[in-house]
């Protein structure tokens, strides 16, 4: 799909009088439906499908659904998870609004550090996250457990990492970077003449900030809640480290139970299927409450954006950057520099536990780790252009109304959300893995996966982009005699310039840590970071695992500031 | 095979890793001539074409399943060893998931869940292959299946672990009873069923032992449940945790030798002894290198790393490192080939009910 719209683009100028009168909308959309069908839909259809059928026969049956949700247990899980799923969304948001407003629009200080530290949040991968607090809060041995009782003389530790608390913040605080994105790439849209209207009429800052800065950007705020909300619910890496020694289920470590033998795909399909179900209730929800809104806020009128004078509050506000800061990325990564670095971590911060050789082990004697680096690498990148590519022009067709049915579209989309990785990969799985395409085991089927599940991602800032360039600007090309190809490429490509290196960096990352939809997908010579730091997690070789982590976090910041450079603009770093 | 005067890189990495284990491999001369017959010879000469083979195995932790990884890419330059270590279920699930998909990428199957081979070989997918150094082993593993479909290539021990720092000798639970004591309350590990092969027989010895009731009453000690057996070594040696319920001997001896506070206690009711075999799949991509990598397993060089990282040795010739115990020194029990089979899907399932996950 990279194809689709470089491919048409250099056809415009020779055909140029004659798209002029034939819109090319029909066969992109067919186009678009097929990539989909073949990414999204087919292997959706088949999860469904087999959650009614009997294993062998393939007769139509309810019991996988007795089965599925027959236990207390299972159901449980579940609640479990709702839970999980809301309290993530709503703390990223307590860390990701506050942060993205104080960078966005006001003089708080040291801004460009804390927006380092959230871009540092961002790339680190919950399940690694997740292992730094185990280090850092687990009940007895946790340093800040040892701190509070070698300071008060108490007996036993305040935080417990292994709790549904525990598990809510360690993958908030991984998560919060999207609320944020989101929220200041939308406060960095709205230019400051509505606020001023306020202000002239007689609101305070706060006030104006309340009433008219943040429901402004409220579709943003709420795109990512969604997002949080979704990607905490499909995780597996974190809740299987820290749910399973607190001795809760949540939906995704239940369904592994399902793959285990004798595997039940029909059974976790049918399990599954209540995830499915919220998402689409939140899409209903998120149209309905906001979707008759216009937000339109960027036009080809300029508009200038002021920052807000906080006085002493930015001192405040300060504060609170830094400690969702050290919860997000001080306070783990100091931990897991330590173990990466240590002999026995256990043995604490001392010279004689000082060593390189849980490096060396990785680089040279691991059998595996070297490929799994380049592996991962590899593939994110594709991952990333393919995913781009594809949901540009659907967000394109979408937003435009170029189509009927488009909504269809911007559903089939989105929904890789819903679907935990592990089902996804099992869809993909079951649909791609067995002649005819016969792809497992191979780089293809884990580049596709990771397309699919990153396509949301893209869709979303892609979608974001297109929407807040009102259509006047391509109008105006269209009205001067250009076509519509022309539009994008002269007008639209150049404007959202910096939202594609955005959305490049937002799939990208993710891909690198991707672990739930790799884990059933991967064979011996595919293998990815992820994948390798889960398998070295299940005997909790922390020492060896911090130092793979550490490896993956240098590489991947280094190529993404070889990625930005190379795109335009620097991303989250850059100094507003 | 011919003698190589200069040591590879690789096999200077794994000498040095070697000497780091507490200068286990001080016993282990790098350079010792190998017993290469003229049956291994003619398998390396095919597998030499195949180039590769791929081992999924539980049979050990990481560190040990990569060091007999690279011993053998030493011994038989020109295949690559892809030593791929998980627990038993996770190890199964990736088997079975290419078999239905029919795309093999596994060559050599060592899982510690002696179930797996059982149910596999019903159906008819192992590759019936007898190795030639089967005969070499000691007695008690020799003859594990009969009709040559799978052969044990590693044993370990499992018993009591214990975080010295925190606790003397003379505290620490003697027996598995003792665990039961509200003493050990918050204080104890466990690895998980679900997911370990050991844990999965160490639950059906001591069911077999003392009934189910014995994990109604451990859970109440409110056990920190992990996944692979190995991680209660982990939570030991952060202090997590201060006794291992299901310690594994192996792991907790090496990581001792990294200076780590742990010890181990041999109950006298019996540690249990796993027994774990190695098997080909039907249908495997490196027939040859595989066949090739089970007489490696089997080979004395192989048992030498076994014991350099505190697992039990196949081979009589190879004795177990200074003050390490080994199964031939405690008192060891061990459940039937049928009672694992039946026995571990069933503790998995009260496992659940019981402790929750």
């Amino acid at each position: 799909m990279t194809a689709t719209l470089d491919q048409i683009a250099p056809a415009e100028g020779a055909l140029a009088r004659r798209m002029r009168f034939f819109d090319p909308s029909m066969i992109l959309w067919i186009a678009l439906i097929a990539v989909l069908v073949f990414l999204i839909a087919s292997p959706m259809v088949r999860l469904v499908v087999s959650s009614f059928q009997e294993p062998e026969t393939h007769r139509l049956t309810l019991a996988n659904y007795a089965e599925a949700y027959g236990r207390a247990r299972h159901l449980q899980a579940l609640w479990n998870t709702f839970q999980f799923g809301a309290g993530v969304a709503v703390l990223a948001c307590l860390f990701g609004v506050p942060l993205a407003w104080a960078i966005s629009r006001t003089d708080m200080p040291a801004k460009g550090f804390v927006r380092l530290m959230v871009f540092g949040a961002f790339i680190i991968p919950p399940y690694l996250g997740a292992i730094g607090w185990i280090l850092l809060a687990g009940p007895n041995a946790g340093w800040l457990n040892k701190v509070w009782m070698g300071l008060t003389g108490a007996e036993h530790g305040i935080f417990n990492v292994y709790s549904m608390t525990g598990l809510i913040v360690v993958v908030a605080v991984t998560s919060f970077p999207y609320v944020f994105v989101f929220t200041s790439s939308a406060l960095d849209l709205v230019s400051t003449e509505m606020e001023d209207a306020a202000n002239i009429l007689g609101a305070g800052t706060l006030r104006t900030t309340l009433r008219v800065t943040l429901p402004l950007v409220l579709p943003a705020i709420v795109g990512g809640l969604i997002i949080s909300f979704l990607e905490a619910i499909a995780l597996f890496g974190a809740p299987a480290l820290i749910a399973l020694p607190a001795r809760f289920q949540v939906v995704s470590t239940q369904l592994w139970q399902f793959f285990e033998y004798p595997v039940r795909v029909e059974q976790a399909a049918a399990y599954a299927m209540p995830l499915l179900l919220i998402t689409i209730l939140m899409f209903w929800l998120q149209r309905r409450v906001l979707g008759r809104r216009g937000y339109t806020t960027v036009s080809g009128k300029g508009g200038e954006r002021r920052i807000t004078q906080l006085g002493p509050w930015r001192w405040m506000m300060l504060g609170y950057a830094l400690f969702v800061c050290a919860l997000a990325v001080f306070l783990p990564m100091l931990v897991l520099t330590q173990a990466a670095f240590a002999r026995a971590w256990g043995r604490g911060f001392s010279l004689d536990n000082l060593t390189l050789n849980n490096f060396r082990y990785i680089l040279f004697e691991q059998t595996q780790a070297q490929n799994a680096i380049i592996n991962t690498f590899v593939y994110s990148g594709i991952t990333a252009f393919a995913a781009i590519s594809l949901s540009l022009a659907i967000a394109y067709v979408v937003t435009r109304r170029l189509v009927p049915w488009s909504n269809v579209l911007a559903f089939l989309c989105m929904a890789p959300f819903v679907i935990p990785g592990i089902i996804l990969a099992i869809g993909f799985y079951a649909a791609y893995a067995p002649p005819p395409l016969a792809l497992y085991g191979t780089a293809t089927i884990l580049i596709l996966a990771y397309t699919t599940r990153f396509l949301p991602i893209a869709y979303t800032s892609s979608a974001a982009g297109i929407r807040s360039i009102n259509p006047e600007m391509e109008e105006a090309v269209r009205i001067l005699g250009g076509g519509r190809l022309t539009a994008i490429r002269r007008v639209l490509a150049p404007l959202l310039k910096r939202s594609l290196a955005g959305a490049w960096i937002l799939v990208f990352i993710p891909a690198t840590r991707e672990l739930s939809s790799a884990i059933f997908l991967v064979g011996p010579n595919t293998r990815v970071i992820s994948v390798m730091l889960f398998d070295l997690s299940e005997e909790g070789n922390f020492e060896v695992l911090s130092a793979l982590g550490m490896i993956l976090l240098a590489a991947t910041l280094v190529i993404a500031a070889i990625g930005f450079r190379a795109i335009g603009r620097d991303f989250m770093v850059r100094s507003s | 095979m011919a003698r190589r005067p200069i040591p590879s890189r690789r096999e200077i990495l794994t000498g040095a890793s070697a000497l780091a284990l507490g200068g286990a491999l001080g016993a282990r001369p790098a350079h010792a001539e190998r017993e290469v017959t003229p049956h291994q010879k003619e398998l390396y000469e095919l597998a030499k074409k195949e180039g590769e083979v791929t081992w999924y195995t539980a049979h050990s932790n990481d560190t040990t399943a990569q060091a007999l990884g690279r011993d053998f890419e030493a011994a038989f330059p020109g295949i690559e060893a892809n030593a791929v270590r998980t627990t038993a279920q996770v190890a199964y699930q990736r088997l079975t998931q290419e078999q239905k998909a029919g795309a093999m990428q596994v060559d050599v199957f060592s899982s510690t869940d002696i179930g797996h081979y059982v149910a596999l070989k019903e159906k008819n997918l192992l590759e019936k292959y007898l190795p030639e150094n089967s005969t070499k082993l000691i007695e008690v593993y020799k003859n594990y299946d009969p009709d040559g479909y799978y052969t044990v290539t590693s044993a370990g021990l499992i018993a009591i672990g214990y975080n010295t720092a925190k606790l003397k000798e003379a505290e620490a639970p003697k027996n598995w009873p003792d665990l039961l004591d509200p003493k050990w309350k918050d204080k104890i590990a466990l690895g998980h069923p679900g997911f370990s092969g050991y844990v999965g027989t160490w639950a059906v010895s001591l069911k077999k032992l003392y009934g189910w009731d014995f994990f109604e009453k451990l859970a109440k000690n409110n056990p920190q449940v992990g996944r692979s057996i190995n991680d209660t070594v982990t939570m030991l040696n952060a202090g997590e945790r201060i006794v291992a319920g299901s310690g594994p001997n192996g792991t907790a001896m090496e990581s001792a030798g990294k200076g780590n506070p742990l010890a181990m206690t041999y109950p006298p009711d019996g540690s249990v002894l796993i027994i774990a075999p190695s098997g080909i799949p039907k249908g495997v991509k490196h027939p040859n290198a595989a066949k090739l990598f089970m007489e490696y397993l089997l080979s004395i060089e192989a048992s030498k790393i076994w014991v350099g990282h505190f697992n039990e040795s196949m081979r009589p010739e190879v004795k177990s490192l200074n003050g390490a115990k080994s199964a031939a020194d405690v008192k060891t029990i061990r459940p039937t080939v049928d009672e694992i089979v039946n026995g571990i899907p069933e503790v998995i399932k009260q496992w659940r009910d019981t402790f929750g996950v």
